[in-house]
């Protein structure tokens, strides 16, 4: 298989200085991304999964290489490997030549909430010409043609393109932003959080496009959701975060089916099944502090089954079958 | 899915409209409420002081004429508080305030009329020069927030935007009487004017420079640049302008096409809520100067004691900045795609 | 005693601004010293501020008159002290009268809503648009002979109160907005009760940055008038002091010293209320958000 990414060792966080915190704040350090290695295919739709606060959001910004303040890279490498098969090291290149090179053409993104992200006084056909001029040179009418015939492509209505984003609805707008991002067919597409804003229907159907999508692409799409039901109906591998580390990586029906991190098992056995009338059980307590992790494996405070050594010596991820691993000392003796 | 509708914005004109006549109109009943309810013998009392300063001008006859007219301006007719006030607004209508006392006996309206073109003229070009600096600078302070010179043009900002126009027009005065004279320190124009020119035009613009210059000056790197700093800073945490930079569009792009134009829309509020208080501030800067317009009219007025030019200039003022606000609104659906397609 | 706690709250926040705001601090001092000036210093004054001829004409400063002598023959550094003292008052006045009246009216538009919100705003607007120096000087040419300094601050009270109004008001629209709000009107707090708790704190210190603006405008709108001779010509007040000035050319007679005075006062009264108005405005921001 063809990696399209590779992340090495990332860690990065929130730097909380003058301007952002209050007095008792100040110089403190949240660690949302502890120590991440990742691999991703081309040609996949990879899942990542973890409750709000795990550092997955703040996770694919890093893949984006996009950080503003606070957040900020203590560590790390990420590689991307363009279909001309090309290599460019995100970490390493400027902010200023990540946006005339890489983002768009190689990579794109796709914001938590797409309520707000088209310009109010700009035609959403004028949010496809700018991107065209920009990354492939074309006159405003190529541009607006090339528009035309794209929004057909990817199933729109051709008149939004006419439309001012006000005059969307929700969902509507969130397909043109999916739109967007597809558009110069990049190798890599991080979604944060791509439906959690609309209702059953909408998801479903913005859900459906992103998986059309990468068929005829064939590229590579990162779906980033809090909803284990996202990525059952549409990740191949998904990988479980939690508080900034990965637990668990793995095909997505085989985590569904036999969860092995004490913090997965606990996630599957919350998720409702048809025709069990059985009450769920929840995890009890709450996830660390990350301005203060504790020390050893992060989830030992919450987990069923610590041992000595949880307490003491934080865990790696080890592969324990080829494709699946695990970060967990009930699994590596 | 799409409700394109071309309702919404004649809805939009129409309001507008009646707005605009509602707002002349109760201008109008506020003057007329808060000349009646002055608490003396207005008339007698005018009529008094203008017999006291210009007496042997008016021969008895004309003062009885406009001891009438004053009756009738004042609504202290004797017949109800409701013919009172149609008489007024009917003489408001018919631009019929009187004659005036300062050039008797020409009719106040008249003379304002005259005068109006210089201050709509100094007026509009000197907001619109604000407007536009101001806004551009503004932008540019917000968005590069951090550098020096966005500091020093905030200190000058907060130092000029307190201070009022005329004390601008009296301290760049001070400058260029006695520093550096290059300019005319008064009047509209200083040749005579035969036809119009290029000669004409510039004499008439360089006379109009200092008054516009302070006219400028705190609201460019005052009112407008304070605001539309203000503007730009919230534009640029928005989801639309931060997913732009997330796309790699180049900062000049987002500069122009997301924030400037997104602080149009509420610049336009701005400004069309601070015509009132340019307009005043201008009437006073022109006596500063000596320029001929309306508020060196009003101080010949207020000076003599010449109620119905003050009445005539009062309305006429209010007309040229509700019609200047209502152009305003007129452009808005123009800058706002939210009227315009609702 | 909830009096008691109110004042001591005041306290701690006044001390909180002085010590932490650069701003709010740069203008209180100059205040103080204008407002000592005003009214301390300026009883002590040796000759008369308001007759004529008082001391010799046209002297320029020295030690023995500080800022030099009028053509009205007035020490320039004693009419100034009593100006600004007489500038203020008019102002306080001003600002007591048309800042109260601005939070009772934004605080019925913005708590009972419906038709009387838009009735008053309508008119406020009226007042936003209508150019109120031009009203101003209507009325006050009609009344000329009577004006007096408590007068003179009523007068202009009628053009000040609706830019706090709808300061007000805007505040009260958001408030209402918030969730404290909502949970005290669903824990069945009667509307007057809530707008009297809940709302009134948070209000109470945008109407106190109001107040301080409405004390600009007013300084400045008397001065204005004082130029177009409105003002009381008789007494002594920072635009009184212009319009004589202007009115003997002092500035083209070089004698430059009457009529700076007056123009560095008034703009450092200008900008020491808005330095005041800006430091409480930007602690508010960052107390309530």
């Amino acid at each position: 298989m063809e990696p399209v990414l590779k992340a090495v060792n990332l860690k990065g966080g929130y730097l909380l200085g003058s301007l952002y915190a209050s007095a008792s704040q100040q110089g403190s350090y949240v660690d949302a991304v502890s120590d991440v290695s990742l691999e991703l295919f081309r040609n996949e739709i990879f899942g990542i999964a973890g409750e709000s606060g795990c550092g997955k959001s703040t996770l694919i910004k890093m893949l984006y290489g996009y950080l503003e303040p606070p957040l900020v890279l203590k560590d790390g490498l990420v590689y991307l490997y363009t279909k001309e098969g090309k290599e460019i090291s995100i970490t390493s290149l400027s902010k200023e030549r990540l946006k005339r090179e890489v983002f768009w053409r190689h990579i794109s993104y796709i914001p938590q909430s797409s309520m707000n992200v088209l310009n109010p006084t700009m035609r959403v056909r004028d949010h496809f010409a700018e991107m065209l001029k920009l990354h492939a040179n074309m006159s405003k009418e190529e541009a607006y043609k090339e528009a035309g015939k794209y929004v057909e492509y990817m199933g729109l209505p051709i008149d939004v393109l006419a439309a001012f984003p006000h005059q969307l609805s929700g969902g509507m707008r969130q397909r043109v932003v999916i739109s967007l991002a597809l558009l110069m067919r990049p190798d890599l597409i991080l979604a944060d959080e791509p439906t959690s804003a609309l209702d059953v229907i909408n998801q479903q159907a913005v859900l459906t496009m992103l998986r059309d999508s990468q068929e005829s692409f064939k590229n590579t799409i990162v779906i980033v959701s809090h909803d284990m039901g996202v990525h059952g109906v549409i990740t191949r591998r998904v990988a479980i975060m939690y508080a900034g580390r990965i637990v668990e990586i793995g095909k997505t029906e085989e985590i569904f089916e036999d969860p092995l991190h004490p913090y997965t098992q606990a996630l599957i056995k919350a998720l409702p099944r048809l025709g069990d009338k059985a009450q769920r059980k929840g995890l009890s307590g709450h996830p660390p502090d990350l301005k203060n992790p504790p020390l050893g494996c992060r989830f030992r405070p919450r987990c069923p089954s610590y041992g000595p050594q949880c307490r003491e010596e934080t865990p790696t991820l080890i592969e324990v079958k080829p494709g699946r691993y695990v970060e967990c000392w009930l699994y590596s003796t | 899915m799409l409700h394109a509708s071309k309702k919404s914005l004649l809805e939009y004109l129409a309001t507008r409209t009646i707005m605009y006549f509602a707002t002349i109109f109760s201008g109008i009943t506020l003057t007329y409420l808060l000349v009646k309810a002055m608490p003396v013998d207005a008339v007698e009392n005018i009529i008094f002081g203008l017999t006291q300063t210009v007496a042997g001008v008016y021969d008895p006859q004309s003062i009885n004429k406009l001891r009438e007219d004053l009756y009738e301006i004042f609504g202290l007719t004797g017949k109800s508080p409701l013919e009172d006030y149609l008489i007024f607004i009917r003489r408001v209508f018919t631009f019929n305030f009187g004659p005036s006392f300062i050039s008797f006996p020409t009719p106040a309206f008249e003379l304002v009329l005259r005068r109006l073109p210089w201050t709509i003229g100094l007026l509009s070009v000197s907001t619109a020069i604000t407007w536009i600096t101001g806004n551009l600078l503004g932008t540019i302070a917000g968005y590069f927030r951090t550098r020096k010179f966005t500091k020093v043009l905030e200190s000058i900002a907060i130092s000029l935007y307190p201070v009022p126009y005329y004390i601008m027009a009296l301290i760049l005065m001070l400058l260029f009487a006695f520093l550096i004279p290059i300019f005319p320190l008064g009047g509209g124009i200083s040749v005579i004017p035969e036809s119009l020119n290029l000669e004409l035009i510039l004499n008439i613009i360089w006379h109009s420079l200092l008054p516009a210059l302070s006219l400028i000056l705190p609201g460019a790197l005052g009112w407008s640049f304070l605001s539309s700093r203000t503007l730009t800073l919230e534009v640029l945490s928005e989801d639309y302008t931060r997913y732009a930079e997330f796309r790699g569009l180049p900062g000049k792009h987002v500069l122009r096409r997301y924030v400037l134009r997104n602080i149009l829309v509420p610049q336009v509020t701005v400004l069309a809520l601070s015509l009132g208080g340019i307009f005043s501030g201008a009437l006073l800067t022109e006596v500063i100067f000596a320029y001929p317009g309306v508020g060196s009219l009003a101080y010949r007025a207020a000076f003599a004691g010449d109620i119905n030019t003050l009445m005539a200039v009062l309305i006429l003022s209010m007309v040229a900045v509700s019609t200047a606000i209502y152009l305003l609104d007129l452009l808005y659906p123009l800058v706002d795609p939210r009227i315009r397609y609702r | 005693m909830p009096s008691l706690s109110f004042l001591k709250s005041i306290g701690k926040n006044f001390i909180f601004l002085y010590k932490s705001n650069f701003k709010f601090r740069l203008g209180f001092t100059l205040i103080l010293i204008l407002f000592i000036l005003g009214f301390t210093v300026s009883p002590f004054s040796p000759t008369s501020t308001r007759t004529w001829y008082a001391v010799p004409r046209d002297r320029p400063p020295s030690p023995e008159y500080l800022l030099g002598t009028s053509s009205m023959g007035r020490d320039v550094f004693w009419e100034l002290c009593a100006s600004i003292g007489k500038s203020l008052t008019i102002a306080l006045i001003t600002a007591m009268i048309a800042s109260h009246i601005g939070l009772f009216i934004g605080l019925i538009s913005g708590i009972r809503g419906g038709l009387l919100d838009r009735f008053l705003m309508f008119v406020s607007d009226t007042f936003i648009i209508v150019p109120g120096f031009l009203l101003l000087i209507v009325v006050i040419s009609i009344i000329k002979s009577w004006i007096t300094i408590p007068l003179l601050g009523a007068i202009i009270s009628i053009v000040s109160w609706p830019w706090p109004a709808r300061q007000v008001r805007s505040m009260v629209l958001s408030l209402r907005e918030r969730t404290f709000v909502y949970t005290a009107k669903l824990s069945g707090m009667r509307t007057s009760k809530v707008l009297l708790f809940e709302i009134m704190p948070y209000v109470l210190g945008w109407h106190l940055v109001n107040f301080t603006n409405t004390i600009l405008f007013s300084i400045g709108t008397e001065s204005g008038l004082a130029i177009f001779g409105l003002s009381i010509l008789g007494d002594n007040t920072l635009g009184v002091m212009l319009y004589w000035a202007l009115n003997y050319y002092a500035l083209f007679r070089g004698i430059w010293w009457w009529i700076t005075a007056p123009i560095v006062t008034l703009v450092l009264i200008f900008i020491s209320f808005y330095l005041i108005s800006i430091g409480l405005s930007e602690h508010l921001h960052r107390i309530i958000g």
